[in-house]
C-alpha cells in the first residue's frame, strides 16, 4: 500500500479546484484504480471527491535545542533588573466569563487596541507596587526638568491637533442646536399667527350673527367690540398718520392756515360773493358804465400821459366808458365817495 | 522680590536634600555606590535602500533606548557575518538590524557574540512624530516590558521573550537613563504575529496614553547562532511577500483562464445540426404562392414580354 505517496483529503476547500483539474492527468498515472479499491476498502478514503494534497512543507522546531539555548543566554538576575512581566489583560468589572475567553478578531481595531491597552494596565497595576515597595520612584516630580522623548515643539503641534478638533466638533454642534432651535422658533411662531388669524375670524362671525339677531348677545362681545374699538383708537405712539383721532395737532400752524390759508375750513371764505364784495356801497352800475373808455376818460379831464397808459380799475371795462342815461353827472371822485361811505355807516 | 528669591532657596535646597537622600539609599544598600552591571548594548542600524520609515523607527528606537549606539548604513553585499565584526568592534553585545528587500522590511535581532538570532517580517510602522499618539516619556526612563501570556506556552517564543528583555529593557543606573519608571513597553500575540506598543503611565491608578512608535513582527525564523548558523525554528503560517503578490496575481488571472476554457469548451460541444434531415427529403415540397416569402416568391412571378426592360435590350441588341 502506497501510503506515502497517496496523500488525499476530503472535498472540503474549493481554492484548489483548479489545480486538481489540470492535474488529473497525473493522478492517474500515479494511482491506479486497484490502489484506490484497496485503499476504500481500508476505510482510508471516503465517498465524495477527493483531491491530492500539496507535500507538506516541513518546518523546523528543534525544541530540544531551543530549550537549551534558552537555558544558556538566559540572565540570572534579579526582577528589578528586568521589569518584565507576563500577564493577560485586565478584564472591566462587567465582562462575563465567555467574553474573556472570547478569541478576538484582529481586523476590529478598536478591541485589539483595547485588548493591548489592558494589558499593558495590568502589568503597569503589577509592576508598581512592586516598585514602590523596593523604594523605587516611579512618579517624576513636579520640579524635575530633563529631557522628555518628543520634544516640546512636536508636543505644541498634538496639542493644537487636538484643541483644533474640539473647537471643530463644538462648532458642528453648535450649529446643529441652532438649526434645531430655528426650526422649533418658526413652529411655534406659525402656531402663534394661526391662533390669532383663528380667534379674529371667530369675532367677527359672532358679531356678525349678533348683529344679525342670530345668536343671543353676552356682555362677552360687546366688552370685545369695545376693547376693538378702543384699541383702533388707542395708538399712544401717533403712528398711524391715517387715523385723524390719533393724530398731532400743531396748534400753531392750524391758526395760520385759518388765517392766510385757502383750503380746508376756509375753503370759500376768502372768495368774494354779492354779499361781500360791496358794489351798493361803491355805487358801480355795470349798467351805468357802458360807455365807452374813450368817453368816460374824456368826461373824467382829458388824457393824462403820465399816467403810462394804464387804465385805472373800474374803468377798463367795456362797460365803464358808456354813460347810463340815469346818471345826470359823471361819477363822483373818491373821497366824496368815501364821506358817503362813512356817513351812510 | 525677596520672596521669590526665598522660595527659589527653599526648593534648591529641597532638591539638594533629595538628591542625597538617593544617594544616602544607595549606599545604604550595599555598603558603597551601586555600580551599573547589567552591560546591555544595543546597535541599531539599516542596511541600503530602507525606506523612510525604517529609518525614523531606528532613530525612534535610539532616542527610547538610552544603551542603543548608531551605525552607518550597511552594504548589502558584505553578507551578514560582518554584521557580527561590527558589533565587536562598536563593542555592542546586541543588534538590530533594519533590511529592505523589494518592497518589504525585514527586521533581524540578534545576540551577537554567539547566541541565537532571529529575523521577522516588520509591518505597520507608525513612528513617534505622528500627532495621534499624545503620550511623552522621559528620554531614557526606564521600561516597564509587559508580555502575553502565549510567551510562556511555546520554546520559540520563550526565546523571543528572553531576547526582547535583555534587548528592550534599560539596565538599571545605565549613565544616560532617567531614574524613574513612566512607561510600558508591550509585546503581544494576535494573528500568530508580535504587536508592539508604548504606553506613558499617567496615573498611578493604571491610565495609559500611547507614546509611539508602533510595529507588527512576523516570525520568519530563529536562527542558533547570530545572523546564521543551524535553523532552529520556521514559521509555518508565515508567507513571504512575494509568495503573495503572486498569488494575488495568480487569482486575477484564473477568472480571464476559466473565462477561455468554457469559451472553448462551449465550442467542442455545440453541435452543427439540430437534428438530422435528410436534403432529399425537401425536393417535392410545394408552396402556395399566398405563403411564399422572399426568394421563393421569385418563382411565381414571370416577367412579361412587353416589360421596357426586354424591349430596351431588344433595341440595342437590333442596333
Amino acid at each position: 500500500m502506497e501510503e506515502n505517496t497517496l496523500d488525499v483529503r476530503e472535498e472540503n476547500e474549493e481554492d484548489s479546484n483548479s489545480e486538481s483539474y489540470s492535474s488529473e492527468s497525473d493522478v492517474e498515472t500515479e494511482v491506479t484504480n486497484r490502489q484506490l479499491q484497496d485503499a476504500f476498502a481500508d476505510g482510508l478514503l471516503q465517498p465524495g471527491l477527493n483531491f491530492i494534497d500539496k507535500p507538506v512543507k516541513e518546518c523546523a522546531n528543534d525544541v530540544g535545542s531551543m530549550k537549551d539555548i534558552l537555558q544558556e543566554f538566559t540572565q540570572n538576575i534579579d526582577w528589578i533588573e528586568r521589569l518584565d512581566v507576563t500577564c493577560g489583560p485586565v478584564h472591566p468589572p462587567g465582562m462575563t466569563e465567555e467574553e474573556k475567553n472570547e478569541e478576538f478578531d484582529v481586523e476590529d481595531y478598536f478591541k485589539r487596541e483595547l485588548r493591548f491597552y489592558r494589558q499593558a494596565q495590568a502589568a503597569a497595576l503589577e509592576a508598581l507596587p512592586k516598585l514602590n515597595k523596593m523604594d523605587v520612584q516611579t512618579r517624576r516630580p513636579e520640579d524635575y526638568f530633563a529631557e522628555m522623548a518628543k520634544s516640546d515643539v512636536q508636543m505644541k503641534k498634538i496639542r493644537e491637533k487636538l484643541l483644533k478638533r474640539q473647537m471643530s466638533l463644538d462648532k458642528s454642534e453648535k450649529a446643529k442646536k441652532l438649526r434645531e432651535m430655528r426650526k422649533f422658533g418658526k413652529k411655534v411662531q406659525q402656531e402663534v399667527l394661526h391662533a390669532r388669524q383663528k380667534e379674529k375670524t371667530e369675532m367677527t362671525r359672532r358679531v356678525k350673527n349678533i348683529s344679525k339677531g342670530k345668536m343671543q348677545e353676552t356682555g362677552e362681545e360687546l366688552k370685545k367690540q369695545q376693547e376693538k374699538g378702543k384699541r383702533r383708537n388707542q395708538d399712544p405712539k401717533g403712528k398711524n398718520p391715517n387715523n385723524p383721532l390719533t393724530k398731532k395737532v400743531n396748534k400753531k400752524r392750524e391758526y395760520k392756515n385759518s388765517k392766510f390759508g385757502f383750503g380746508g375750513k376756509t375753503r370759500r371764505m376768502k372768495f368774494n360773493d354779492k354779499d361781500s364784495h360791496g358794489a351798493e356801497e361803491d355805487g358801480f352800475d355795470a349798467r351805468r358804465n357802458q360807455q365807452s373808455f374813450s368817453k368816460q376818460r374824456m368826461k373824467k379831464g382829458g388824457f393824462k400821459k403820465g399816467k403810462g397808459g394804464g387804465f385805472k380799475k373800474g374803468q377798463g371795462t367795456a362797460a365803464g366808458g358808456i354813460k347810463k342815461p340815469g346818471m345826470k353827472k359823471g361819477r363822483p371822485g373818491k373821497n366824496k365817495r368815501k364821506t358817503m361811505k362813512s356817513r351812510r355807516k | 522680590m525677596g520672596k521669590r528669591k526665598a522660595i527659589e532657596q527653599i526648593v534648591k535646597r529641597q532638591k539638594r536634600l533629595r538628591n542625597t537622600e538617593r544617594v544616602e539609599s544607595k549606599t545604604e544598600k550595599s555598603g558603597d555606590k551601586e555600580k551599573w552591571t547589567n552591560k546591555q548594548r544595543v546597535l541599531i542600524f539599516a542596511s541600503r535602500g530602507v525606506s523612510f520609515l525604517a529609518r525614523h523607527l531606528a532613530s525612534d528606537l535610539r532616542t527610547l533606548m538610552p544603551h542603543a549606539r548608531a551605525d552607518s548604513k550597511l552594504d548589502k553585499a558584505k553578507g551578514f557575518f560582518e554584521i557580527n565584526e561590527i558589533c565587536e568592534m562598536r563593542n555592542c553585545n546586541k543588534c538590530i538590524f533594519f533590511e529592505a528587500r523589494k518592497r518589504d522590511m525585514y527586521l533581524w535581532t540578534s545576540n551577537t557574540p554567539h547566541g541565537p538570532s532571529a529575523k521577522f517580517l516588520i509591518e505597520n510602522i507608525h513612528t513617534l512624530a505622528e500627532l495621534k499618539m499624545t503620550g511623552n516619556c522621559l528620554r531614557g526612563s526606564r521600561p516597564i516590558l509587559s508580555f502575553d501570556p502565549e510567551f510562556d506556552n511555546l520554546p520559540h517564543y520563550q526565546i523571543l521573550k528572553e531576547l526582547f528583555t535583555q534587548m528592550f529593557g534599560t539596565p538599571k543606573l545605565h549613565p544616560r537613563s532617567q531614574p524613574f519608571i513612566d512607561h510600558v513597553f508591550t509585546f503581544s500575540i494576535a494573528d500568530d504575529r508580535i504587536w508592539f506598543r508604548n504606553y506613558q503611565i499617567i496615573e498611578e491608578d493604571g491610565s495609559l496614553t500611547e507614546i509611539g512608535p508602533r510595529f507588527v513582527l512576523n516570525p520568519i525564523k530563529i536562527f542558533r547562532g547570530s545572523f546564521g548558523g543551524p535553523m532552529l525554528y520556521e514559521n509555518p503560517k508565515y508567507v513571504s511577500p512575494n509568495q503573495y503578490r503572486a498569488q494575488l496575481k495568480k487569482n486575477a488571472g484564473l477568472r480571464f483562464k476559466n473565462k477561455v476554457e468554457s469559451q472553448m469548451g462551449h465550442q467542442v460541444r455545440k453541435m452543427k445540426d439540430t437534428y438530422n434531415i435528410d436534403p432529399l427529403d425537401e425536393i417535392f415540397t410545394t408552396i402556395k404562392p399566398e405563403d411564399a416569402k422572399g426568394q421563393e416568391k421569385l418563382t411565381y412571378y414571370r416577367r412579361k414580354r412587353s416589360h421596357p426592360k426586354d424591349t430596351g435590350e431588344k433595341i440595342a441588341a437590333a442596333l
